[in-house]
């Protein structure tokens, strides 16, 4: 009992491993910032579709966040790298197939495009009309509207919202393990398998994600508390 | 649609004791993060020694990744406290304790809700701390964090799928054995997704419906 507990502090053996983690990292680091990218302008999509005059088109947003958010991301990642390929396959009559990165960022892309079009639609209905109406006197486009207007309202509005969502995000990167994305948690697991003394390696990945999320979190907390304030001034 | 019939309906009965099993995860989960997230948020308010222990569990379980937590619960804990024994065990104890530690906050962004002056009223009307905390302070706290509950069960529900990775039977793990004997994972794996949707949507749905309707009926406003 005492042994293991000091086995598990002794964390040298992830030390050990440092460079092969560190690589399993960046993949983290590379996969949260392909999906965020995706995630951001597909939800700017769906949010306007949502905010649409169109029924159709709202019709259509309604769809994606509602599809989206309620999904797990696990069985997104897995529908996304073991069906998606099939069914484009299908459709092209060619075999196709998924590089497991690019599953990984389509899938996690899409499943928080959906949060992010809810936190962009917040912001875009709390834009007064009479600002748009004004552009509208201006004779601004709707496009100029929107870019000048209503984007930039908008984005200061749903920073501390967003700072989360993208919290949430590196977090479920962990996840691309499991379709052999060589991340932080596949390369333990790797490690793992080759020197049966799970009990550090799975200590210190735990500590490491942790150690940077509560970097990340507690930044963006004192941010958005400061940011909350100026904004409301 | 003889693919579907073949490969989902035949297979019916596999896939509803993988959902069963799923229920059942999510149900203890949720069972331990309701009572685990209010032991951590009193600590964390009353118990004025143990404040940085509990801060420390509530921020671990809320800053790792749940996948991180799973295997650590799984695979460590085992050797290092000789506890969970079977990974089905692991799997609702790993959901409930991150759970916990945003429910303990929920809990207390409530608590501290809850204006003094009651608390004082009580008091003067000679009611002891805890008829207090159960008759005045817990029924608000209840009411204003149903919503956060109910998204909270949610999340729960997602990251049960991830227990298949710990060989748990739930319906995402029957569903790729059934992919794996019949190397057809269209209709399989669509199927599965869809009945997820559908089970967190109407979790969602009726969550928002009874949370609505009991803040309506005790005098809050349904936000």
């Amino acid at each position: 009992m005492s042994e293991a507990l000091k086995q598990s502090l002794d964390l040298s053996i992830f030390w050990e491993y440092r460079a092969i983690l560190l690589q399993g990292l960046i993949f983290n680091a590379l996969v949260f910032l392909c999906a965020a990218c995706i995630a951001l302008s597909l939800g700017l999509g769906a949010a306007l579709l949502r905010v649409s005059r169109i029924l159709p088109a709202r019709i259509v947003g309604t769809l994606h966040v509602e599809l989206f958010r309620n999904a797990p991301d696990y069985i997104m990642l897995v529908w996304v790298h073991f069906v998606l390929p099939l069914l484009i396959g299908l459709a092209i009559k060619r075999r196709v197939e998924f590089h497991p990165f690019v599953s990984a960022v389509i899938a996690l892309g899409f499943v928080y495009s959906g949060y992010f079009a809810e936190a962009f639609r917040a912001g875009i209905q709390a834009i007064p009309q009479g600002n748009l109406d004004a552009g509208r006197a201006f004779g601004m486009s709707e496009r100029l509207i929107l870019w000048r207007i209503t984007l930039p309202q908008v984005v200061r509005r749903m920073l501390p919202e967003a700072l989360n969502l993208f919290i949430s995000l590196f977090k479920a990167t962990t996840i691309v393990s499991l379709i052999a994305v060589p991340d932080l948690m596949y390369n333990v697991s790797m490690v793992t398998q080759q020197e049966m003394r799970p009990l550090p390696l799975y200590t210190g990945a735990a500590l490491t994600y942790f150690l940077i999320i509560f970097a990340l979190s507690s930044t963006a907390r004192a941010f958005s508390e400061s940011w909350r304030q100026k904004i409301q001034a | 649609m003889g693919n579907w019939e073949r490969l989902v309906w035949n297979q019916r009965d596999v896939l509803l004791a993988g959902f069963a099993v799923t229920i059942e995860v999510c149900a203890l989960a949720f069972l331990a993060a309701l009572i685990g997230g209010l032991v951590l948020c009193l600590t964390r308010l009353y118990v004025k020694p143990l404040r940085p222990v509990a801060v420390l569990l509530i921020e671990f379980f809320r800053d790792t990744p749940i996948f991180v937590q799973l295997m650590w619960v799984a695979y460590v804990w085992p050797e290092l406290v000789g506890f969970p024994n079977d990974f089905f065990t692991a799997g609702w104890l790993a959901l409930g304790l991150q759970s916990s530690g945003y429910l303990a906050e929920t809990f207390r962004a409530g608590i501290e809700g809850v204006p003094r002056g009651q608390r004082e009223a009580a008091f003067s009307a000679g009611m002891s701390p805890t008829q207090t905390f159960a008759r005045v302070v817990m029924p608000q706290v209840a009411l204003s964090s149903a919503p956060s509950i109910v998204n909270q069960f949610t999340v729960i529900v997602k990251s049960s799928t991830l227990v298949s990775v710990i060989t748990v039977p739930d319906l995402m793990s029957q569903s790729q054995k059934l992919v794996n004997v019949w190397y057809e994972p269209i209709e399989i794996l669509t199927a599965t997704a869809a009945l997820y949707i559908a089970f967190v949507f109407l979790i969602s749905l009726v969550g928002k419906l009874i949370a609505d309707r009991l803040r309506q009926r005790f005098g809050l406003a349904a936000s």
